[in-house]
């Protein structure tokens, strides 16, 4: 059973809690009218995201989806030009023209983020591609969802990145776990004929791992190796995690189904509500908490101290963007062409 | 008689065919064959417009799998398809003249080798779009299903149609879907002029069908019993169960990719190895071996078949060419 | 006298489906989500409790190997209707579409027809930006042996879908999805618009206005603003894009000697271009001026509140051109 440090432990957890706070600050600036848009929310993967994100350096590469926001903000990028960008700000990182659903930050290794699914699975092999070219001891990881394996694209690029063995991490969030299926009448995450994804990359021999998603240890330690790996020139690696999917989250527009609060952590008794099982048994930031405590790396209130940074943290990268500019009419033609 | 060969007799002992089916089978292949032979000239001799891609050696898969359909059973093709054409019971003089570019091809004229469609006969084309067939056969195998009178498409495409994406995303709804598809992949070892080593990852290429939960199956593509063998596994497996399957049946293109191909990356051992186990050459053996058929009977199919085919290209060559009037014909339904 | 019945573009275009799925067996819908879930814009909502699982099938995020199963069904006795859920992802079915659904008729001799039916939802609105905002028509009406449709009313849209459903060729239907709303006058039941017949929504003297799919609201509302200032403004909707209603067009221009055209795709090489250059080749000598050509700024649609309303023009930007073409070309 792999085991965390404090330091590692703690520093995953930081991130986990900016994910977490941004995510929310989302939800209600989309409900105070602050920007239009299909959104998506990162809330229930926060683990995944931090735990992968912590085993890399600043010059590995990351591709993500239109589910970015805990990549972003999980990197360290800026949550005020993160959320700036998504209120469509010229302060953003895009420059107010992508919105929420392409947000990357080059100086923090992000290449470009599509919203066409299965996208960044070409982009993250090509990146694999460019650091093997160049001979960079580095890795380009590719994050996406369940529903992308469904994309021809992500075979070929599998394909592809086995047979020059390119350093590339796959990171599937599998999210599907709980969620409404055809059958149900609820929109499908995934229509799929094989009984596990991974069989999909081992068809081209890649290596695959599979880890419990909300589990930070096995994320890390799966991450770790993966990079590892990679490194030594060894080809590509596979990680499917598996989370519950969040109730808030419908495909169209979030809904604030649960509010975090630390203390459930430590007093699950608190929760109720109609959500109350995924909040005790599924919601990575609570059971995080409950294990640094648990394990003696944290006290309750120094966890809610950071708790409290993170908020505040974010609560000015709110007014941060919520004070921006727009970007100027003028600007609309710039960066079309080279 | 090759030990494969047994091995085939006698997996498949309780679907051996009888004399006449299987002299049937042995001219079903003379007749690509001799097609092929007859095309390679006209191809290397200027008369044909365009390439040619040519399936010599490749008789056994197209033979061993059409020989169990039905009339109204479906098959999509691929850029090296006459084989599966004739196999579905095309027209030689049509499918030649098809080729030469005359007006009495299946085409107009208008497509030539590479786009040839026999409704008649269910074909839904050759084309010139790796893996492009693929998933035409599936849809048409919707369709089958839908109307439940136990029909089933078979797709043929190449080793190289393996890494396309195409290839995956449909091999997953015809098993989600339940749909009565054959996928035969003939694996010949080489995409264009690329070994199959060198561009497709994996430990097996029958991972790929398996991946989605079908049967799949390697095959020894010189064998016309064994193909037709496990044709016949899944077709029974379509008819009666509504399911796909995967076949990948191992197999060699005597000729280059197109005529004109030099084949510099054809390694002269290998060829010479795989020549030794020309399906045609084989199936005659056996034929001899079981009394079926005795060595003249077999030249007399050969010279009957080669007249038969040289006689229809000459008819397709005195056909005229298409019209400009031609041109913008069936554009729209 | 009770005023005609009304519906919203979005119920029009399922009213169309409803009728054909119930006259015509072989007609079938296929797309993501759209089955139990009635699609992300609720455009088909209903029929998969009606019609059940075989005819309404939710198909993964393959929209290539999708598509061609579509394609392959449309060849052997099906009708379908494949919902491509954003205009932006027709990039995914296009090997499908050009080098099979369009040219198999052809190929085939007409052995074979692809009776099948594309809808997409295109349109700039709602800050979605630059992979989920375009209109890429000019990519499909680019490729012989594919008919194109733009309906820009609820009346049109069910007319159109209708008609592309009974066409025995491939038909690619380009709905605006930010005119899912509007409501409308439509005639009930079996109601068909012929592919190839323009509309001419706003009769006039002085210019005509060509104008396709969500601009044609924005050319009758410009003609509004004309019209205090003494112009009088023809407003056509073409309604097909192929085939394209010549007659109606030329005879127009013939009529007004000025004409403009307002696409919501890209401008540059965009159907503005084949549609200005169509009419002067027919109608040169009662020209006073160039045909003048209006469309969606050539840059990736920006998300942003203050960006993205100044791709498309406005009512008050074409009626200013409109009047300086009037007026004096500039």
């Amino acid at each position: 059973m792999p085991t965390l440090d404090r330091r590692t432990s703690l520093s995953i957890f930081q991130r986990m809690l900016m994910i977490r706070h941004f995510e929310e600050a989302v939800i209600a600036l989309y409900k105070q009218g602050r920007f239009a848009s299909h959104y998506h929310l990162y809330i229930g993967q926060e683990a995944t995201g931090s735990a992968v994100l912590e085993t890399l350096s600043e010059k590995d590469l990351i591709c993500t989806t239109h589910r970015n926001h805990g990549h972003i903000i999980g990197r360290g990028c800026d949550p005020n030009r993160a959320m700036a960008e998504i209120l469509g700000r010229a302060s953003g990182f895009n420059g107010g023209r992508s919105g929420t659903l392409h947000i990357c930050d080059h100086s923090h290794g992000f290449l470009s983020t599509s919203a066409v699914v299965g996208g960044c699975a070409g982009l993250a092999t090509g990146a694999g591609f460019g650091l093997k070219v160049r001979r960079e001891p580095h890795v380009a990881v590719g994050f996406f969802g369940d529903g992308a394996l469904e994309e021809g694209l992500v075979s070929e690029s599998f394909n592809i990145a086995a047979l020059w063995k390119l350093p590339v991490v796959y990171v599937c969030e599998n999210n599907s776990a709980g969620a409404m299926g055809p059958q149900q009448g609820g929109y499908p995450t995934a229509i799929t004929a094989t009984d596990s994804f991974v069989r999909l990359p081992a068809a081209y021999g890649i290596h695959c791992l599979k880890v419990d998603g909300t589990d930070i240890a096995a994320v890390y330690a799966a991450a770790s190796a993966a990079g590892q790996r990679c490194r030594g020139g060894d080809g590509p690696v596979f990680i499917e995690a598996f989370t519950t999917r969040w109730p808030g989250s419908s495909p169209l527009w979030p809904e604030l189904a649960t509010v975090t609060d630390l203390n459930d952590a430590w007093d699950p008794a608190r929760i109720s509500g109609p959500h109350a099982d995924w909040s005790r048994h599924h919601d990575p930031v609570l059971r995080v908490a409950r294990e640094l405590v648990a394990g003696g790396h944290a006290s309750r209130d120094e966890l809610m101290a950071r708790d409290n940074e993170a908020r505040m943290r974010i609560a000015a990268a709110a007014n941060f963007a919520i004070d921006s500019p727009m970007p100027a009419p003028a600007s609309v033609g710039d960066h079309v062409f080279a | 008689m090759s030990t494969s060969m047994q091995a085939a007799s006698a997996s498949s002992v309780q679907s051996l065919p009888a004399a006449e089916e299987a002299l049937r089978l042995l001219r079903g292949m003379q007749l690509i064959r001799s097609f092929e032979e007859q095309v390679r000239n006209l191809s290397s001799g200027g008369v044909i417009p365009g390439l040619v891609h040519l399936c010599a050696g490749q008789e056994a898969v197209a033979v061993g799998v059409c020989s169990l359909l039905r009339a109204d059973d479906m098959i999509a093709s691929n850029h090296r398809g006459h084989g599966h054409c004739l196999a579905k019971g095309a027209d030689v003089t049509r499918l030649a003249a098809e080729v030469l570019g005359r007006r009495t091809g299946y085409g107009l004229g208008r497509g030539g080798s590479l786009h040839m469609f026999d409704a008649a006969n269910g074909n839904l084309g050759t084309t010139g779009i790796v893996g492009g067939g693929i998933p035409l056969a599936a849809g048409a195998a919707l369709s089958a299903k839908r109307r439940g009178r136990g029909q089933v498409a078979v797709s043929f495409f190449g080793d190289g149609a393996l890494n396309q994406g195409l290839l995956f995303e449909v091999l997953n709804m015809a098993s989600i879907w339940r749909l009565p598809v054959l996928f035969v992949c003939e694996n010949n070892g080489f995409g264009e002029f690329t070994a199959i080593e060198d561009v497709t990852a994996g430990p097996d290429p029958l991972a790929r069908g398996l991946t989605f939960g079908i049967a799949s199956e390697t095959v020894d593509g010189m064998d016309v019993l064994a193909v037709r063998a496990a044709a016949q596994r899944a077709l029974a497996r379509a008819r009666e169960r509504g399911g796909p399957s995967f076949l990948v049946c191992n197999t060699y293109r005597f000729g280059g990719h197109h005529v004109g191909d030099k084949q510099d990356y054809k390694d002269d051992a290998d060829a010479k190895a795989w020549r030794l186990k020309d399906p045609i050459e084989r199936f005659g053996g056996w034929l001899q071996h079981c009394g079926m058929a005795n060595a003249s009977v077999i030249a007399a199919l050969k010279t009957e078949v080669d007249e038969a085919v040289r006689a229809a290209i000459e008819l397709a060559k005195a056909a005229p060419l298409p019209a400009a009037d031609d041109l913008e014909l069936h554009l729209h339904a | 006298m009770p005023s005609p019945r009304t519906a919203t573009y979005r119920a029009a275009v399922l009213e169309a489906l409803f009728g054909e799925m119930q006259r015509d067996e072989s007609v079938i819908v296929m797309g993501e989500d759209i089955g139990a879930a009635g699609g992300v814009f609720k455009q088909t909502e209903g029929l998969f409790a009606q019609f059940g699982a075989e005819r309404v099938i939710d198909t993964p995020i393959s929209e290539a190997g999708a598509f061609g199963i579509a394609v392959g069904a449309a060849m052997t006795g099906q009708r379908p209707v494949f919902e491509v859920m954003f205009g932006d992802f027709i990039t995914l079915v296009m090997d499908q579409l050009v080098n099979q659904a369009a040219k198999i008729s052809y190929m085939s001799a007409g052995q074979f027809h692809v009776p099948l039916v594309l809808r997409t939802a295109v349109g700039i609105g709602g800050n979605l930006g630059p992979q989920h905002s375009q209109s890429l028509h000019a990519w499909a009406v680019h490729i012989p042996g594919l008919k194109v449709v733009m309906p820009s009313t609820p009346a049109d849209a069910k007319g159109l879908m209708a008609a592309a459903i009974r066409d025995d060729g491939p038909v690619i239907f380009f709905e605006d999805r930010m005119l899912y709303n509007m409501r409308d006058a439509v005639p009930e039941g079996d109601y068909v618009v012929p592919i190839g017949s323009a509309d001419i929504k706003r009769t006039g003297r002085d210019l005509t206005m060509i104008a396709t799919g969500r601009m044609a609201h924005v050319a009758l509302a410009a003609a509004e603003l004309l019209a205090k200032d003494d112009i009088s403004a023809e407003v056509i909707d073409p309604r097909s894009l192929v085939p394209l209603d010549l007659d109606t067009l030329v005879a127009s221009v013939k009529r007004t000697s000025r004409a403009i055209v307002a696409d919501g795709g890209y401008r540059q090489y965009g159907v503005t271009g084949e549609i200005a250059a169509i009419v002067t080749e027919h109608a040169f000598d009662w020209l006073d001026a160039p045909v003048l050509r209006v469309g969606a700024a050539d840059v990736p649609i920006p998300f942003s509140k203050s960006l993205e309303p100044l791709v498309l023009p406005d009512a008050r930007r074409l009626a200013r051109e409109a009047a300086a073409l009037v007026r004096g070309f500039r």
